[in-house]
Formats: structure tokens, sequence, C-alpha cells
């Protein structure tokens, strides 16, 4: 799959904006968008630049940047953030050695914050690429980074 | 239906129309609820939340402007609450936003301040946030700056962009406090803006600013504002200049004044800094020894008359010839075609015009009797459907477009014939890229659907077409053989996209046609217009509102150059100059014998110059015109021009054709004179002095006269351009109506009769202008092109205009901020062509066709089909009529600049 195959599957509709972005970022192995590909985006959508660098501004799972293989995005909304979620985040920034919004040397890891992830129920919780991981603890997330490392 | 309500604001009652916007309605009514994200030109973002007011019924506040005004609605604009809270939101939103520069505000914004005792910042009470927030600014683009610091985000840029121009180049980007205005990938410069500055014009608070004059302008000490008419292109859009010390320093829109309410393209706005440049000419010239000279008026004028009248009494009155200007006001061209008539005593004068349009005129003046636009620019957005053909509306026409491409948004179909992509193709519902050269082919196989699928409207070809049915049956049978298959075989186009564009034309409930150079420029120029009128007006598109044939007009006033006169076949008003009677009266009005006006038409651009190849015309007179980079096949053109026995060349700079003359005389620009202007949709505009002319420049009429007296034939002399107006207006039955006190706030669109009509906006509504009314169908075949290409020369060559410069860009070429877009030649190239040849992007090329070459830079381009090129002919460096033809349209004798077969070759 190329930028274009993934145009291709879409009608060139603005509609279609915002999962035309998430395939393409998933493509890139850094996990993020290029200009060369929001160009083409634009284009094939027949609508400007701005409009497409706006969506992605607002949405904080788009990156311009590149990012790591497997990005984080830790919940620090009301619920989670009541369940300890800054613990979590110190704990992982301990860990990783990086700051929020950083990636790894390696260019293993991205650690970000999100909003509600929707899944309150077993706070606090976390993504990592499209799998969810929820109940965290200082012993879990060890575990977890190190299993994705070792992957 | 239009259904009007009663209600009271503040205890006045108003009568309102239902629906209208309530804040719009208090304003309009001397109820100045004050606002800041509103605009008239707008929708309401409902943003700034100034507009407050309360509604009787209604619990809490709301924003006047997102309010529709609904019967007995009883509102309370001000009182103390309202008031309060207004001065409390304003305190909050000029918190966000940093005041240092504050000379960019807009009147509004600034009087707003003042009113709620904020101007004074110890005065209010929340802290600057904007300096927490780490604003940045954007300074890429080469005409505007945006700090996000000083941006309230009432978002009137954004609509200001989208709304008003069409073109959403700006969003805004990040969430919540921190989000700002973005245009492109948040860098200005590699955005999709073209300069037009509609956003610095409506941005409140100066958070977008122009870059032009920047730190000279400050609107609390301009000396005066002057509005004018822009000398551009043909719209003629209104404008307001701002004057410093004797220095033009802005140029705004004016706002509420058809035909562009505030609207610019980036010449209108940016493209005045010629009118102060260093390089006017301030002096007249004399060549002596080949070398130009300093020389005094008295000096130049004397020789200029001596010269005239050597040549009169030594070759006769045949033998001298004047070349008008499309770029000088209605009451200079008028006095120059009095001129050559009375004081060269032929009809030797023509101008620009045969180089674009006079094809397009020719055609219209056989078939429906008038060659001007039969709508109203306005139309542009409210009809049906617009066909655009061999028209870049986009970057000729700018602000017409922005009246299409509002329509578009509503709903309204634009079908496109060109060979070459065009902006405007993103706009549209069909796109029919016909080969170079073969639209009568297209145009007959559209004709030939509608006929077979009955499209047509009987009614209207019995009642309004001359010899009605029995023409349609001709028509009929001439276009038979133009089947969708034959029709693709010539043109390229799909059948089934033709016929889909022949459908959407013919039944749309209006259709409008914008014409433009695509179909005029060429051979068969006359023709490629007749099929278009016949096909408009077998389907009855013409004769109703909304509905007929614009030509958009290229220079600022080519139309009225026309009107007046500055014709070799026309008298003022289009009267033939063969017409006996019409005669008879201007030579009354001239106070000259009837008997020297000659009745022999006179001789036309190109065949002035051919004229003078061959020895006929000796002596020229060239006001504001260079044919030396505009005429086709220019080699031969100087050729022509070096015969000449003595030229003389009026003009704000030198050009291309000044190089030849003999006396260079210096005229006053745009900017120093009065008069008028005529645009494309025939609306008289008015042109008012700005600033003084630079050194001994003087005003193109009064030079004139200057030589007819010197040439002992004083002409009539006046006090003013308002009195040479008067006599237009007795000589020009479709101006007799107008002068300049009419049109000091409106224009008014010629036919305009007497003093109480009040001017034409849409033509041909009952009757056509030709003898019997009615209008002619001229059936016409499609013919193949003589150039073709050869082995030696494969391709074909096209040529037109971009939006940054203009015309042979002697003006637009002196503006840091146009040349900063644009300022560089290239010619097109298909990507398969580019390949096939072993080029590559970027490189210098040479040119070459049967009649000359040049050199420019290659660009690969999928906006023309392979085999083809396109070239902007702007640059002289890079002279595209280098390579044009001089063989002319059997017809209107306008020549084709837009096929010329040719080679590419690496240099
Ligand atoms: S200058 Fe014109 S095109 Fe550019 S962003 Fe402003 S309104 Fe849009
Ligand atoms: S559209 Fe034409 S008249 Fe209007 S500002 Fe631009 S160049 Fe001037
Ligand atoms: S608050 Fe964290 S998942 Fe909803
Ligand atoms: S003017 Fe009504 S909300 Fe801004």
């Amino acid at each position: 799959m190329n930028t274009e195959e993934i145009l291709l599957k879409y009608k060139p509709d603005k509609e279609n904006l915002i999962q035309i972005l998430h395939e393409i970022q998933d493509l890139h192995p850094q996990q993020y968008l290029t200009e060369t590909d929001l160009l083409k985006v634009a284009k094939y959508l027949n609508i400007t630049r701005s409009f497409v660098y706006g969506v992605v501004g607002y949405y904080s799972m788009f990156s311009t940047t590149p990012r790591g293989k497997y990005i984080i995005r830790l919940c620090e909304s009301p619920v989670c953030n009541m369940f300890n979620s800054k613990m979590i985040a110190e704990k992982l920034k301990e860990i990783l050695k990086i700051d929020i919004n950083q990636t790894t040397a390696d260019g293993l890891f991205t650690l970000e914050l999100s909003e509600c992830l929707g899944l309150c129920g077993n706070k606090p919780s976390m993504m990592i690429n499209r799998e969810t991981y929820t109940e965290l603890d200082e012993n879990n997330i060890e575990l977890i980074i190190k299993n994705l490392r070792n992957n | 239906m239009e259904e009007f309500v009663k209600i009271t604001i503040d205890g006045k009652h108003i009568n309102a129309l239902k629906g209208s916007n309530l804040l719009q309605l208090a304003k309009d009514n001397g109820i100045p609820i004050p606002s800041l994200c509103y605009h008239k030109k707008l929708s309401p973002t409902g943003a700034c939340r100034l507009c407050l007011v309360k509604i009787k019924g209604t619990n809490g506040l709301v924003a006047s402007c997102t309010v529709q005004v609904k019967e007995e609605m009883e509102v309370t604009a001000f009182d103390d609450e309202l008031e309060e809270c207004r001065k409390y939101l304003l305190d909050y939103l000029v918190s966000e936003h940093n005041e240092e520069n504050d000379n960019s505000y807009t009147d509004e914004f600034f009087e707003l301040l003042k009113k709620y005792n904020l101007y004074d910042k110890s005065k209010r009470k929340y802290p600057s946030v904007w300096k927490l927030m780490n604003y940045s600014k954007d300074d890429s683009s080469p005409v505007l700056t945006y700090d996000a610091s000083k941006c309230i985000k009432c978002f009137r840029c954004i609509k200001a962009c989208d709304e008003v121009q069409g073109k959403n180049v700006l969003s805004f980007n990040d969430r919540g406090m921190g989000s700002y205005i973005i245009a492109g990938f948040d860098k200005w410069k590699e955005s999709e803006c073209d300069g037009c500055g509609e956003c610095i014009q409506l941005c409140p608070t100066g958070a977008i600013v122009e870059k032009p004059h920047r730190s000279e302008i400050n609107i609390n000490n301009l000396d005066r504002k002057v509005k004018t008419t822009c000398p551009y292109c043909g719209v003629g859009c209104q404008i307001e200049m701002q004057v410093k010390d004797e220095k033009i320093l802005r140029s705004n829109g004016v706002e509420g004044v058809s035909p562009n309410d505030g609207r610019l393209c980036i010449k209108g706005r940016f493209g005045y800094d010629f009118v102060q440049s260093k390089e006017r000419l301030t002096h007249p010239l004399i060549k002596k020894n080949g070398k130009f000279e300093k020389a005094s008026w008295d000096e130049a004028l004397d020789l200029i008359a001596s010269k005239f009248n050597e040549c009169i009494d030594k070759y006769g009155n045949e033998a001298l010839a004047g070349y008008s200007s499309a770029k000088c006001t209605n009451e200079e061209n008028y006095i120059f075609q009095k001129f050559i008539r009375t004081v060269f005593g032929n009809n030797n004068v023509d101008y620009c015009t045969r180089l674009c349009h006079a094809s397009t005129v020719t055609a219209m003046l056989r078939s429906i009797g008038d060659g001007a636009g039969s709508n109203s620019i306005e139309d542009f957005e409210t009809t049906d459907c617009l066909l655009v053909t061999g028209n870049n509306i986009i970057e000729t026409h700018p602000i017409t477009a922005t009246y299409v491409k509002r329509g578009v948004s509503k709903g309204m179909q634009v079908i496109i014939i060109d060979p070459k992509w065009t902006p405007l193709v993103n706009y549209a519902s069909i796109w029919l890229q016909p080969r170079l050269g073969t639209d009568v082919a297209l145009l007959n196989g559209m004709i030939r659907y509608i006929i077979q699928n009955d499209l047509m409207d009987k009614k209207f070809i019995e009642s309004r077409i001359d010899n009605g049915m029995q023409a349609f049956e001709y028509l009929k049978k001439l276009c038979q053989k133009y089947t969708p298959a034959y029709v693709e075989q010539i043109t390229g186009v799909p059948g089934k996209l033709m016929t889909e564009a022949a459908r959407i034309y013919a039944t749309s409930p209006t259709s409008m046609i914008a014409t433009g150079m695509g179909m005029s420029q060429q051979v068969t120029g006359t023709n490629n217009v007749f099929s278009l009128i016949n096909m408009m007006l077998i389907t009855a598109q013409i004769g109703k509102e909304r509905a007929g044939i614009d030509p958009p007009r290229g220079q600022n006033n080519v139309q009225g150059a026309t009107d007046v006169g500055a014709s070799p076949l026309n008298y003022p008003g289009y009267i033939p100059v063969t017409n006996d009677e019409n005669r008879r009266k201007v030579a009354e009005i001239w106070n000259v014998p009837y008997e020297s006006l000659s009745s022999k038409p006179g001789l036309t651009t190109v065949e002035i110059a051919h004229a003078a190849y061959n020895g006929k015309i000796k002596a020229l007179y060239i006001m504001g015109e260079n044919p030396m980079l505009t005429d086709p096949n220019l080699n031969h053109a100087k050729e022509s021009f070096n015969k000449l026995d003595f030229l003389v060349v009026q003009d704000i700079f030198h050009t291309e054709t000044t190089a030849f003359a003999d006396v260079i005389l210096p005229a006053a620009s745009f900017a120093e004179k009065n008069g008028t202007f005529v645009n494309s949709d025939r609306r008289v505009l008015r042109v008012r002095k700005v600033v003084d002319s630079p050194g001994e420049a003087r005003n193109d009429w009064k030079i004139i006269l200057d030589i007819a007296q010197r040439m002992g034939k004083p002409m009539k002399t006046y006090n003013n351009e308002s009195e040479i107006f008067d006599e237009i207006a007795a000589v020009t039955p479709i101006m007799a109506g107008i002068n300049h006190e009419r049109i000091e706030e409106h224009g008014i669109q010629w036919p305009c009769y007497d003093k109480n009509h009040p001017g034409t906006s849409t033509l041909f509504l009952e009757k056509f202008n030709t003898p019997n009314g009615k209008a002619k169908l001229n059936p016409v075949d499609y013919v193949a092109q003589q150039e073709k290409v050869s082995d030696e020369y494969p391709f074909l060559l096209n040529s037109g205009r971009i939006l940054y410069q203009y015309h042979s860009s002697t003006m637009s070429r002196k503006n840091d901020a146009l040349n900063a877009f644009a300022n560089k030649s290239y010619v097109l190239m298909h990507p398969n062509d580019v390949i096939k040849h072993n080029f590559i992007d970027g490189i210098e090329v040479k040119l070459t066709s049967a009649r000359g070459n040049l050199t420019t830079t290659l660009r690969i381009s999928e906006e023309v089909l392979e085999g083809e090129l396109f070239m902007p002919w702007h640059f002289s460096e890079s002279p595209v009529n280098n390579l044009t033809r001089d063989e002319l349209d059997p017809h209107s004798k306008i020549a084709p600049f837009k096929l010329s077969a040719c080679k590419v070759e690496k240099v």
C-alpha cells in the first residue's frame, strides 16, 4: 500500500478526510504525516492545504513530526486522573527516559497524553497504537513496556 | 415572497423584512449595536458576543447578529446591564490581544475601544494573557504578516477568504486558547493564498496586515482618501487610495459599491506602486542622432506639429494614423479619436481591442447588435449555469470570478471549455478540453445534440430570430454532420461529456456565457463566437435576466475606448463612420464642416502596421499602447515601425515601443487625472485624481489639444473632464443620460438614454439591437487550421495571461508585491512530452516558429494537452509574439495569438 492506493480506496469527498489521514499515518513506520502526503490528500479531495492541516492540528492523534513505532497515549481525563494516571505518567517517563511528546532514542516509543479514551470503567487506561491497556499500575506498565521492547 | 414585519428596538418602531439580520437592521436604522466579529459581507459567526441584546420572551441575552427578525419582536439594545456586559466581554477579548503598533485597527475597532474606555491599557481589568501564549508570527507571505498575538479569533479573515473571495485558504490550528489562524501547512507563502488582501481589509485588530508601506501607514494621520477605479482589468473595481505626504500608501476596496463591494485582487490592492516609480517619464524626449535627449514641451510639441503637417503635405491625409489606448479614460480616448478624425482627417484610429475581442465584438454586433456584455457582473453569482469558454476568469477577471465561486457554493453549474486547465476547473461541473483551434466543431456538436433532443426553444426562435424557423432549419442542416463521434475525432472531447455539457447549458433555467481570448484570438475567432451565439439563440439563453453572453474585457477601459469612438469603423456610440446623418450631427457639435469628416472606414491596428511596412502610413501617433510587445509576428511589426517617417509615443514609462519613437511625451497615470472608465458590464465609473503627476508629465487630452493647436487646426478646449464627458454624452446616444455628477457615488450601466434613465443592467430583454430588432443566426462550418504541427514544428503553442502580471507588464512589473509572486517567463509542457524529448523540468529552452524564436524556462505540467504548450505573454525578455502569426481573421482582423506551431530545443 502506498498513499495513492489509500486515496483511491475513497471517494474524493472531504467527509473521508479523517479516515484517510488515519490510514496514511498508520502506514508510515514513524507514525506521522508528511507534508508530501498532506499535499496529495488536499489535491485528491480538492480542498485547501490549511483545511487538511487544521484537522491534523485539531486531533491529537495526528502528528506532523516523526514518532516512535509504539505510540503510548495515556488518558489524562478526569476519571483516570483521579485514579492516579499522573503517577503512571511519571513512571512511564522514568522507564522510557523521555518527557511527554518525546520519542525514545531508539525510535521505539513516543509518549503522549490523550483525552478520555472511553475506558473509564477500568481506569486508569492507555492505548499503545491500536491496543488498549487498562487498570494500570506501577508493575504492569513496566511489564508492558518490557514485552514490547523485546518484541 | 417578501414579507414585512413590525418590530421595536429600544422603543423605536421599525418596518423590517421578515428574516433580515437583527444586528444589521439595527445598524441600518441608526441603532449602533456594538459588534466585532460581524461583517455585512459575511455570514454571522456569533463569536465575540458583543452584539448581545434582550428580546422579550426569550431567556437571557442573545447575540443579535445571529437573530432573524420576526413579527412583533421587542428588542432592548441598550441598557446598563447590556453595556456593563459588553464592556466586560470586550475587556476579556482584548486581554488576548497584543496592542503594540495599533496603527492598523479598523475604525470600528478603534471606536469600540474608545467607547468602552478600554483603549487606555491601564483602564483594563484583565491582564494581557497573550503574553503567556508564546504566539508565533507568520511573516512568510510577500504581501502580509499574521501575528497571532494580535488575533482575537473573530474569524472574519477565514470567512473573508472563503465566503467573499471563494478561496478558503485559511483555517485555524490547535484548540482552545492556543488556536490561531493558518494558511497552508502553517506557512502562508506555501499556501494557495494569492495575495488579494481581503483578509487584511476585514481584520479589525491588525493581526493580518499588509507588508507594502507597513511602516508608513498610520490610520490616524492620513492626508486624504480618494475613491477611484482600478487601472488594471476590465472588472472596474472601486478602490480607495490612501495618501500621506503625497505618497500613495494603500489601496482598499470600496465597500457597498458595485461592481466589487469592497473586494479586490492582488493587482488592485498591491499594484499601485508603479504610479510613483522612479522610472516614470517626466520630460519630453526627442531622438537626436539615435539618442533620446530631454526637451521642453514647446520644442517637442512644435516638432510634432510640423512633422505631422509635413507628412500631410507630402503624402496626404491618409498617410497618418493613431493608436488610442484601452488604459486611458473615455475623455482622453474621445479627444484622441476626434483629433484623428478632424485634424488628421481620416478614420485611422484603432487600439489593442483589435488584438483581443475584435472577433467577439464583430460576431456579437452582426448577430445581436451589441458587442458589449449583456449582463451585470453580479449575475455571475445568481445565474443557474455558466459556460466559460476560452476564459481563465479566475486569473484574468478575479473579482468577476468571486461571484462565480459564490454562485457555485449555492449550486450554480459551471461548464468550462478550454484546452488548458484553469483554476476554475476546481469549481466546475464539467470541463471539456478540446484541442486548440477546434471550437467550432465542438460547439456545432453541442448544437446538434440540442436539436436532436428537442432542447431548443421554438417560440423564441420564431419570435426573436430573423427568419425564424427557416433560419433554424438551415442551422440544423449544417450541424447535422457533427455527430458525437465526428466531434470527438476532431476535438478529442469524449462525446458523452460534450452532450452532457450541452444538456446542462440548454436546460438550465438561465445560462450565461463568459467568452474569452481563447475563442477570439484565432483565425476563426469570429466563427467561434458565431457558433457560440447560435447555440445561445436557439436555446433562448438570452433575452431574459441572468442569461446572455459576456466577454469580460481585458483592460480597464477597453470597453469605454470603443464606446466613445476609438475605432476605425465607428463613431462614438457604435455609429458607423458611413452613417451620413450621424456625421452631419457630429460635425455640428464638433463645429467642423461635415464634408471634412471622412466616411471611409479607417485601418485597423495590424493593418496600420502592414500599411507602414508598405510605405502607406508615414506618421503614427501612439497614446499609451505598446505594440512592439503586443503585436503579432513582432519581427515583422518592428520592421514596419522602422519604416515610419515619424513616430510619437505618449506614455507613462519607457516601453518596447518608445524605443522606436522620434518623440516621447510623458503622460499622467490613472492616479493623476479625472475622468471615467467603462468596465465589462458597461458601467461608467469615475476616475479621480489622487496625486500630482511627476515632473512635467501632462494629461493626455491636454497634450492632444496642444498638438492640434500647434498644427494650426485648433480643437475646442475644455475647463475640465466633466465638460468633455458632456460632449461625449451629446454625440453618444447610449451615454446621453450620463454625466460626472450622476456617477459620483455609483456607476451607471449604458445604455442610458436620458437624465432620468436608470441605466440598463441586462441587454436585449425586449429586442435585439439590430435594425429589425431580431437576432441573426450565422451558421458556420468547422475549418481545419492552416497552421499545423509538422515534423519540424511538432508543438502547438497557446498563450495567455496570469493573475500576477498584466498585459505587457509595463505597469505591473513595477510593483515588488506582484513580482514576488511571478516575475519569470516559462513554458508549460505535458509530462509525456517532457519524457519523450528527454527534457527535464526547469531547464532553459529555445522555442522556434516559422516567424522567430525566444528562450524561456521549461515547466512540466499536466495543465496542457500532449503536443500543446502554454506561455504567459507578459514577459518582454521572452516575447511570445516573436512566434505568433499576423494572418488575420477575415471578419474582424484579429490575429491568432492562441495557436502557433513551433519546436522546442535545449539551449
Ligand atoms: S490574502 Fe486573500 S487569498 Fe490570501 S489568505 Fe487573505 S483573503 Fe485569502
Ligand atoms: S479584479 Fe481587475 S479591476 Fe478588480 S482589483 Fe483586480 S485588476 Fe483591479
Ligand atoms: S477518563 Fe480516562 S478513559 Fe475516560
Ligand atoms: S458581532 Fe455578534 S457575536 Fe460578534
